[in-house]
């Protein structure tokens, strides 16, 4: 893994944990000044920057949490400032959880929707409230009894009102990962694409004469207008994972593309699940579209993440060296 | 015991330190530095400061309004400057007055 890889995913870590205004300009400078340090630690040590010495210099730097908090702003925190992200994260699924638990009872019939905000809509804010006293509780605790700053032991009393205890910051391996995966996905894509095209006609002249294959055949309409996008989805997906495996890294362009078409890639699904017969066989038809809500529900959570990471991710303001 | 006592006396001293660290860090902005190079400047005076508590530290003073950055690209990569404002200059004569004063009570009595 390179150093630049290191250092974005160190900050991107210590981002992840700053507030919104704050983000970019303080990765900004956190980038080139670790940078510089991990430069010359290497002239120090008289050998070129490598993984190994630009992950001791971001573990001498600080754990991304205790970064973070290093630039929160002076004074009383009822809570620390690097949990209020957390904190607000739980206190959403919280709400969400009890209104999506609740709400049928309003389309059943059961209550109406005054009756259901009266009693559960609106009493499921009161979460927040909770939360806050129990990250705050976590928090008073914590000063009062702090780490013994020597020994690095835990006060037991923490226990108590326990919050995610920070742990060691290692690098992780984002760019070794994707290319790992853009490898691996590459040919099972390109089979796929290739399948999808006419799975009847291949399918046939792959099994035995003898073996009926019209039951992968598409319906007539989806075939004409709406198979066509997405085998074009396909494949450019399929070209640009292709083109990736060839370069270092996933560059900004590249993955607003790679969003893009994959954005696009499941819409044109979901419209395909809710406003068009697929296949023209009635159990193949029933098969894949019992299957095809969780494919989208899990694309879906995967969007929100990858949106979640961009939000929180430094861009570049230079050209990486 | 002798270990505790050394021990003592280095947190003592840091403490020492920490109370000086910001008339220390101003005094090097009479001339505009970056992080790194004000971290070297101060370390090759005899004061050295961990680059945790500087970086975060250049911040703070300047959203108090004594320090004045920007970012500058010349040879090397793009590095955020920051210079003494003129409310920083005014800081920095009081803070070294009253250090003066301070050193001037504390040798009276030290000695």
């Amino acid at each position: 893994m390179d150093t630049h890889a290191i250092i974005d995913d160190y900050i991107n870590n210590v981002a992840a944990k700053l507030p919104r205004k704050q983000r970019n300009d303080i990765g900004f400078e956190l980038r080139s000044l670790l940078t510089e340090q991990v430069r010359s630690a290497a002239l120090t040590a008289g050998r070129s920057p490598d993984g190994e010495m630009t992950v001791e210099v971001l573990r001498h730097f600080g754990r991304p949490d205790e970064v973070a908090a290093r630039y929160a702003p002076r004074g009383f925190q009822l809570i620390q400032s690097e949990f209020v992200p957390l904190v607000l994260k739980l206190a959403a699924i919280c709400i969400a959880i009890q209104w999506a638990v609740t709400l049928p009872l309003v389309f059943s019939a059961r209550l109406t929707f005054g009756e259901w905000w009266l009693h559960w809509g609106f009493s499921a804010f009161a979460w927040c409230g909770v939360l806050v006293l129990w990250f705050a509780a976590a928090s008073w605790v914590q000063r009062r009894f702090p780490i013994d700053p020597d020994t690095n032991a835990r006060p037991a009393v923490h226990w108590l009102f326990w919050i995610p205890f920070p742990t060691d910051w290692r690098p992780g391996e984002p760019e070794a990962t994707r290319r790992r995966a853009a490898l691996g996905a590459a040919p099972i894509g390109a089979v796929l694409t290739i399948l999808l095209i006419a799975p009847a006609w291949i399918l046939g002249h792959l099994l035995p004469a003898a073996v009926n294959t019209s039951w992968a055949s598409y319906d007539p309409d989806f075939q004409r207008w709406l198979l066509p996008p997405l085998l074009v989805l396909m494949a450019v997906r399929l070209m640009l994972f292709g083109a990736v495996t060839l370069v270092e890294r996933w560059r900004a362009p590249t993955e607003a593309v790679r969003f893009g078409l994959w954005v696009c890639f499941v819409a044109l699904l979901c419209w395909a699940l809710f406003g068009w017969r697929i296949f023209a066989y009635p159990l193949t038809e029933l098969l894949f579209k019992a299957w095809l809500p969780f494919y989208l529900l899990i694309n879906a959570v995967q969007i929100v993440l990858w949106i979640r990471r961009a939000a929180t991710r430094v861009p570049e303001i230079i050209q990486k060296r | 015991m002798v270990k505790v006592n050394d021990e003592a006396v280095a947190k003592l001293d840091t403490e020492l330190r920490r109370g000086a660290l910001v008339l220390a860090v101003l005094s090097q902005l009479r001339t505009a530095q970056y992080g790194y190079s004000l971290r070297q400047a101060l370390a090759q005076r005899g004061m050295p400061i961990e680059e945790g508590t500087l970086y975060p530290l250049l911040r703070r003073l300047e959203e108090q309004g004594v320090l004045a950055s920007e970012w500058r690209i010349n040879d090397g990569p793009p590095r955020r400057y920051y210079k003494l404002n003129p409310r920083g200059i005014r800081l920095l004569a009081e803070l070294t007055a009253n250090w003066h004063a301070l050193v001037a009570t504390m040798s009276q009595l030290l000695d």
